[in-house]
Order: C-alpha cells, then sequence, then structure tokens
C-alpha cells in the first residue's frame, strides 16, 4: 500500500508519460501513413496501463485518457472514447490480474482488445447509421493493430520504468 | 472480477455516464464546439502550427531536390496548358460581354459569385484511421461558422467545417463518412446526393447516390455542388464520375467519385463564410 504522497507522485508520472505520448501522436506519428493507415497509440496506452494497475484505478486512468481523446480528435459521438477507454483499460487489468502476468506479452493482449473495443464500436455506429462496413472495419482493425503494435515496445518500458520506480517496496 | 464489480462497478459506471453525458450535452447544446473541446483546441493550437510548420519545411527541403527531368517536363505541359487556359479566358470574355448584353436585353438580374472567403492554413491532417478531416488554423474570431464550405485554390470543394474553435476549426472531408452533399452532374444536370462511405474512404472516394433510373453517367463526366437548399453555394466542384456501380441490392445503382482535391498535398484552403445562395 502506498502512502498518499507516493500515489500522488506515480500518477504525476503516468500523466508525464500519457503526455509525451500525445505529443509523440501529434507531432509524428500522425503525420505517417504506414500499410495506409495512421499508428494510434492511444488504446495502447489504456491498455498498457491496465496491465500494472488494479482494475478501478486502471478504469478510471481510461476514462480521463478516453475524455481527453474527446476533446482532442474528431469521433463519431461526442463521448466515444470515453466509452471505450475504460472497458479498455479495464478488460486489460482483469487480463493481468487473472490470465497472464504484467508484460509485454499480457500488454499485446490488453491491445488487442482495446483496438477491438474501439474498432467495434466505431462499426457498429457506421451500422447503426445505415452505413454497415464490417469488412473495411476489419481490414483496417488488422492494419492498425499490425502499425502499432510495435509502439508498445516504448509504452511498455516507460510505463513499467513508472511502475517500478514506485512500487520498490513490492 | 465479480468481486471488482460488486465493490466498484457502480461508481465506474457513474463516472462514464457523467462524464459521458456531460461531454454529449455540451457538443449537442453549444453551434460551434463545446467550451472544454474549445480551450483544448486553443492550448493546443501553437503546438500544430509549429508541428506543420516543420514537416511543412522537411517536405519543401524533399521537393527542392526533386528529379529536375521531371520538372522541366511539367514547366513544358504547364507552358502548353497555360496557352489554351488564354485562348480559353479571350473566349470567355466575349461570351460574358454576350450574356451581359443580353440579360440586359431581357432585364434579367445579373448572377452573382461574390463569397466571402478565408484563407486559412491546414495545421493538422487526419488524425484518426476512421475519420477523413483536417484542422485549420482560423476559428470562430475569424468569423467561421460550423457548415462553412472549405475550397482549394482552384475553386474544388475539400469539405465542411465540422467544429469551430476560438482560432481553429475542423474540417471533415467530402470522403468522410459523416459528409452529405446535394450534388448536380455537369453534363447531363442529373441529382444525386453525395456522401462518404467508409469502404471507399481508404481510396479516397465517395458515392453518388439517389441517381435517376434514366440516368446515363459516363466516366470523367464533372459533378459540382447543386445549392439546393441554400445551405452550400452551387457549382463548387465535388469531383469526376470514376465508375458506375450497382447497389448490393441490384435495384439501383451509384457512381463512385474521385474527388477534385487532392487533401494529402493541402496546405492552405479557403474557407466560404458567406454566398450569395440566390445565385
Amino acid at each position: 500500500m502506498l502512502a498518499r504522497s507516493a500515489t500522488i507522485f506515480k500518477w504525476a508520472l503516468y500523466a508525464g508519460a500519457t503526455l509525451v505520448f500525445f505529443l509523440l501522436q501529434g507531432a509524428v506519428l500522425q503525420r505517417i501513413t504506414v500499410w495506409g493507415v495512421i499508428p494510434f497509440v492511444f488504446p495502447l496506452l489504456a491498455a498498457v496501463l491496465g496491465t500494472y494497475e488494479p482494475p478501478l484505478p486502471a478504469s478510471v486512468y481510461g476514462l480521463i485518457l478516453g475524455a481527453a481523446c474527446d476533446l482532442l480528435l474528431p469521433g463519431p459521438l461526442p463521448c466515444f472514447y470515453t466509452l471505450v477507454f475504460p472497458a479498455a483499460a479495464l478488460g486489460a487489468a482483469l487480463i493481468s490480474q487473472s490470465l497472464l502476468p504484467a508484460g509485454f506479452l499480457c500488454a499485446a493482449a490488453g491491445s488487442l482488445l482495446a483496438f477491438l473495443l474501439t474498432d467495434l464500436l466505431h462499426c457498429l455506429l457506421l451500422w447503426l447509421r445505415g452505413q454497415a462496413a464490417w469488412s473495411a472495419g476489419a481490414w483496417v482493425f488488422l492494419r492498425e493493430l499490425c502499425v502499432s503494435l510495435p509502439l508498445l515496445i516504448p509504452v511498455v518500458l516507460l510505463f513499467s520504468a513508472v511502475f517500478r520506480r514506485t512500487h520498490l517496496d513490492d | 472480477m465479480k468481486k471488482f464489480f460488486r465493490e466498484h462497478g457502480i461508481w465506474v459506471l457513474f463516472a462514464t455516464a457523467v462524464i459521458a453525458a456531460a461531454l454529449a450535452v455540451m457538443s449537442v447544446m453549444s453551434t460551434a464546439s463545446s467550451p472544454l473541446a474549445n480551450l483544448a483546441g486553443i492550448v493546443t493550437s501553437p503546438f500544430r502550427s509549429a508541428c506543420a510548420a516543420v514537416s511543412g519545411w522537411v517536405a519543401e527541403k524533399q521537393s527542392y531536390f526533386a528529379d529536375i527531368t521531371a520538372l522541366e517536363e511539367e514547366n513544358a505541359e504547364l507552358r502548353r496548358e497555360n496557352a489554351r487556359l488564354r485562348s480559353e479566358n479571350r473566349q470567355a470574355e466575349e461570351t460574358l460581354e454576350e450574356n451581359a448584353q443580353l440579360r440586359e436585353l431581357l432585364n434579367l438580374r445579373p448572377m452573382s459569385f461574390d463569397w466571402e472567403l478565408e484563407t486559412a492554413d491546414v495545421t493538422e491532417q487526419a488524425v484518426t484511421n476512421w475519420t477523413s478531416s483536417l484542422t485549420l488554423n482560423k476559428g470562430t474570431a475569424h468569423g467561421v461558422e460550423v457548415g462553412d464550405s472549405v475550397i482549394t485554390e482552384t475553386g474544388a470543394l475539400v469539405g465542411l467545417v465540422s467544429e469551430a474553435g476560438y482560432n481553429w476549426c475542423t474540417v471533415l472531408t467530402v470522403v468522410d463518412t459523416d459528409t452529405s452533399l446535394g450534388a448536380q452532374v455537369y453534363r447531363t444536370k442529373d441529382l444525386g446526393l453525395a456522401v462518404g462511405d467508409f469502404a471507399l474512404m481508404d481510396e479516397g472516394r465517395l458515392r453518388l447516390d439517389y441517381l435517376p433510373a434514366d440516368c446515363q453517367l459516363l466516366g470523367g463526366d464533372l459533378v459540382l455542388t447543386s445549392g439546393l437548399g441554400g445551405y452550400y453555394p452551387a457549382g463548387l466542384e465535388i469531383g469526376t464520375v470514376e465508375e458506375v456501380q450497382l447497389s448490393d441490392s441490384g435495384a439501383a445503382s451509384y457512381a463512385v467519385l474521385r474527388p477534385a482535391a487532392d487533401f494529402g498535398s493541402l496546405v492552405e484552403v479557403f474557407i466560404i463564410k458567406a454566398f450569395d445562395a440566390q445565385s
């Protein structure tokens, strides 16, 4: 159990790490296209943090990350990412608690779930508007996942460094 | 998992619902953008401009060292095109004079193509793989409103302003799934609806739907905005017909359009802030 100041310090470090990836996405990733898609780091952030933290803090982090994304990115709903990212972070946290130990493999499984939830909701909303595009959506999901997964390496390294730095006694 | 949901599930659900509802309500109640989204846009605006400047500089340096032979060929082609356009311009001037005389004889009101334009720089291209959008460096402070049309220097329609903040705005391009425009085929005068389609968005194409049953389209036919309803100016170039296909049911046909604007290479665009709807 961390002291109050240690908890604040930990979440400040997580916030800083998140800001680094926001800058990376805005300055670099958004301006490059690989295999016809833009690498998208935000679902990875929700998933990776979920693998290191318990379900509740992970969900709250996903909620704040989702709200920030909704303020900055266009989406089919004003609260699109606010709905998806808490679920993605919660899913990743539950995977790390019951299936796989936190690490690259667990983060990859969590990321797969995060992209699946995000893109499935996109497809569902298109279908509800009478513009069903399941096969095109699946193709984007596959390419987005493949192009974004290499970003797991810096995300996991940075978030695990924060976790280790703030859990020295564990 | 059961323990987690029993202890905290209701609070996570409650917080998600409150934030989601707040974002949705703020978005619906505001005609431009929600206050929080506006603030986020203002804060990130200098960062977007800086990134756009750096990437523009890099692109400029790359193009500086482009193949000289290709540039010479392009120059020769442009000279030929310039000569042809000069000739066409002379003919158009004569036609305009004749048109003005005839209108005067028939006592008709002269047509007006007066648009109030605002020049804007593109600070960000598409930001997700599910939308086709641009972010511009002009907003409500410059008179930009949601629904304004955005064109290139050649008059090709880029898209429509979907969100406007104080010094920024987001434009959904004509290929985005949220875009829907009244359209008219220039040659046949057939009316239709130009709509974004997700399956085609990836290829940078859009659909022309609701065509008349007897419509005879040809590849290369020019498609313009119809201007019906007065929401957008008439005569903006949406794109050209690439192919005509049957819908999944086989009962109706639709055309696949190639947009006139090249979204990937846009640096500067023009926002139509006001126009004469009667023209």
